[in-house]
């Protein structure tokens, strides 16, 4: 590629540099962590996770009709992988992007951190635990190595392809036109399931040839990655220059703090995209697959603690460092916490009921019962979610500027935390329901959301009440604005 | 109720306190109607957290901060009306427009026919171009410039400007100065904090030296102005 001659940023010695400074930016992150042994234990137990994926189900799950699993488990690690790569316009930054603008940090640095980032996300996680855990029941033990070997070079492929879908949305083309790219790991899937169930020497070969196969497409990142950040951000850059009408005062304060709260989070690039693909993409595959009624119950909680993770996890990050100055505003501050509540379970409602909407168009005629856990599993998980979203930003608030397309409102470790706690609680309640709707019981479906939704708003009141304390509130605005 | 007659900003024994460090330990300011009041002094010296007591934002671990009559902690929406704050930092919500911003603290003060007010001060600032484009990508000083006209809009008995000439153009300068002088000549009590003391001396009649979060000393503005201003003061913060 002509760029990779012309880059003095591809010459060997800059890219040993930039090597160097994935260190020095690691150590630089390490040592500023709040809360390291927190850190230290959430990494252990991720570590003891996927130990336990690989070696447990070998003891535990007879493999012998799960092997036709194995190619389709694949392929969906690819296509996660590359959607989420697309749509992350480049991933996780070692450092955000204010900070890191003052320091010499090549792109190729930018382009390992975002590898090396890759996995700390909970579908990332969710998926090779499942995939490993299934090659450890097929194939014993001794699949292990071929597919943590499949799950690197599949994330060193989604990386170049996020990079080239960067380059085109930059280019002001539609960057999902990068992702038939994703058919390069579709492609080799079969023969390497096939090799899981071989010998020795098969794992061998397929371990070094996926080894191979990563330190090129490492490269090709590298290279995207150059070219990529000659580019201007297109979509932020409008964003940011963007001017819109006035509209007349709204009857109520509570509606004129929707309406700013609501341009935050539909102005921001990010929090566009994440909730336009997270309230399409699980519809369509439920639609593409025609999900049975009984499986679209589990459909709200996925989206929801998706949606929740955009920007509910540090709801007052929306304000930036305007926080300030909104703190200064006569109004008081429950009606403030109601607008950013409304705000959010809007989002997560919309998101919700786009995906079930899309669902049920394949999903035949529902049961009263099945109908009615659909739509309260949904009220059930926005409770949760809003719940889950209001504690966790009075807790534990980040300063962090969402006009980069890149940015997350939470380190990567703790949206790893986040997203599994949320995911375990929706999911839970997703199955509740779905069992008591298959066997027709819509009168403890009923019982049993009514109770999820008392434990919801129980807590949504506590959180309240700890917002409307001056000093904790000072506390939060004082991380938010920093 | 009202504090010693005439002081419209009272403050007495002011501690804060953040985890096991003293922000402010004990300043005590008095701003009377028509008043304007610098506090200079050295990064952390507790300027910031100060304007910040006053603001409604943080709240006081002890002592009194009263503003228009009103406790900052015991009546803190009365006291958030009265006052009109451009913090140190940001203080512009960033997907937002100007004209949203004007709009926000136009209806929570519930002012009328506030939008020919807000026009002139935006043009004032030269900001009417810019006046409903989102703040992201504002430049230091223009969003510098649209903290001052968020803290001026509806005319507040209190005024504090927290950093307003930094990275500010003269033209800026020049039109916040022309906002304290407003503000004076209405009787409102004006707290500007700054680093720049030609500009505290130009736009403030007395100044407050702050040192270590506790107040050293105040002077009149003419004392703090030129050569011997800039001894006088360098021996404040030594």
């Amino acid at each position: 590629m002509p760029t990779a001659r012309s880059s003095p940023e591809l010459s060997r010695p800059e890219v040993a540099r930039a090597l160097a400074d994935v260190g020095h930016l690691l150590r630089f992150r390490r040592a500023t962590l709040r809360r390291p042994r927190a850190v230290g234990l959430a990494l252990a137990g991720l570590g003891a996770v996927t130990l336990a994926a690989a070696v447990l189900p070998a003891l535990l799950v007879p493999g012998d009709e799960l092997d036709r699993f194995v190619r389709p488990a694949l392929a969906a690690v690819v296509l996660v992988a590359v959607i989420g790569a697309i749509a992350a316009g480049g991933g996780r930054e070692l450092l955000a992007r204010d900070p890191a603008s003052v320091l010499p940090i090549s792109p190729v640095t930018d382009h390992l951190g975002a590898l090396l980032l890759a996995p700390l996300s909970a579908g990332w996680l969710i998926q090779a635990w499942g995939l490993l855990g299934l090659v450890s029941a097929v194939a014993g033990p001794g699949g292990t190595p071929v597919a943590l070997a499949w799950l690197v070079a599949v994330t060193a492929l989604a990386q170049a392809v996020g990079w080239a879908g960067e380059q085109l949305r930059r280019r002001g083309t539609l960057a999902w036109l990068s992702a038939p790219l994703a058919g390069l790991g579709l492609l080799p899937a079969p023969l390497v399931a096939d090799a899981i169930g071989a010998g020795p020497p098969t794992l061998v070969f397929a371990v070094l040839a996926l080894l191979g196969a990563t330190a090129l497409l490492v490269a090709a990142g590298g290279v995207l990655a150059v070219a990529t950040a000659r580019l201007v951000p297109r979509d932020e850059a409008r964003r940011e220059t963007a001017t819109y009408a006035p509209r007349p005062l709204p009857a109520s304060d509570l509606a004129l703090l929707r309406r700013t709260d609501r341009a935050s989070v539909w102005r921001s690039v990010p929090l566009r995209r994440g909730t336009a693909l997270l309230a399409l993409a699980p519809g369509s595959v439920a639609l593409a697959g025609a999900l049975a009624w009984s499986s679209l119950v589990l459909l709200p909680g996925l989206v929801a603690s998706g949606c929740v993770l955009l920007f509910g996890v540090n709801l007052w990050c929306l304000d930036g460092r305007g926080m300030l100055w909104r703190e200064s505003l006569p109004v008081a501050p429950r009606t403030v916490l109601l607008a950013r509540a409304l705000v959010l379970a809007e989002v997560l409602l919309g998101a919700g009921t786009a995906t079930l909407i899309l669902g049920a168009i394949r999903a035949g005629r529902p049961t009263t019962a099945e109908l009615l856990a659909v739509v309260l599993a949904l009220l059930v998980v926005v409770a949760q979610s809003l719940s889950a979203a209001l504690r966790w930003s009075h807790a534990h608030p980040y300063a962090v500027d969402l006009r980069s397309a890149r940015a997350t409102p939470a380190p990567p470790l703790a949206m790893v935390g986040y997203s599994l706690r949320l995911a375990v609680a929706t999911t839970l309640s997703g199955l509740l329901l779905a069992g008591f709707a298959g066997v027709g019981r819509a009168d403890l479906v009923a019982l049993s959301a009514a109770l999820l939704l008392a434990v919801s708003a129980v807590r949504i009141v506590r959180a309240a009440r700890r917002w409307s304390d001056p000093v904790r509130r000072a506390a939060v605005v004082a991380v938010v604005a920093a | 109720m009202r504090s010693p007659v005439g002081a419209v900003i009272d403050v007495a024994g002011l501690q804060v306190r953040f985890g096991t460090v003293d922000a402010v330990a004990g300043v005590d300011l008095r701003v009377e109607a028509g008043q304007a009041l610098a506090l200079l002094g050295r990064n952390g010296a507790g300027k910031s957290t100060t304007m910040r007591v006053l603001a409604g934002v943080v709240p006081p671990t002890r002592g009194r901060a009263v503003v228009a009559g009103h406790d900052v902690r015991t009546d803190p929406l009365p006291a958030k009306r009265v006052v009109g704050y451009c913090p140190d930092v940001g203080g512009l919500v960033p997907r937002a427009t100007p004209w949203e911003h004007l709009q926000l603290s136009a209806r929570l003060r519930r002012l009328d026919g506030w939008e020919p007010r807000a026009r002139a001060l935006l043009e004032q600032f030269d900001l009417g171009d810019v006046a409903h484009r989102v703040t992201a990508g504002f430049s230091h000083g223009m969003g510098r410039r649209l903290s001052v006209v968020l803290a001026a809009l509806h005319e507040p008995e209190v005024l504090l400007l927290d950093e307003p000439f930094d990275g500010v153009d003269p033209l800026g300068v020049e039109a916040t100065v022309t906002v304290v002088e407003d503000a004076r000549a209405r009787g409102a009590a004006v707290l500007v904090s700054t680093h720049l003391r030609d500009l505290a001396v130009q736009a403030c009649s007395e100044v407050a030296v702050l040192r270590g979060g506790v107040r050293v000393a105040t002077v009149s503005a003419d004392h703090m102005a030129g050569d011997e201003g800039a001894r006088a003061y360098r021996a404040l913060l030594a």
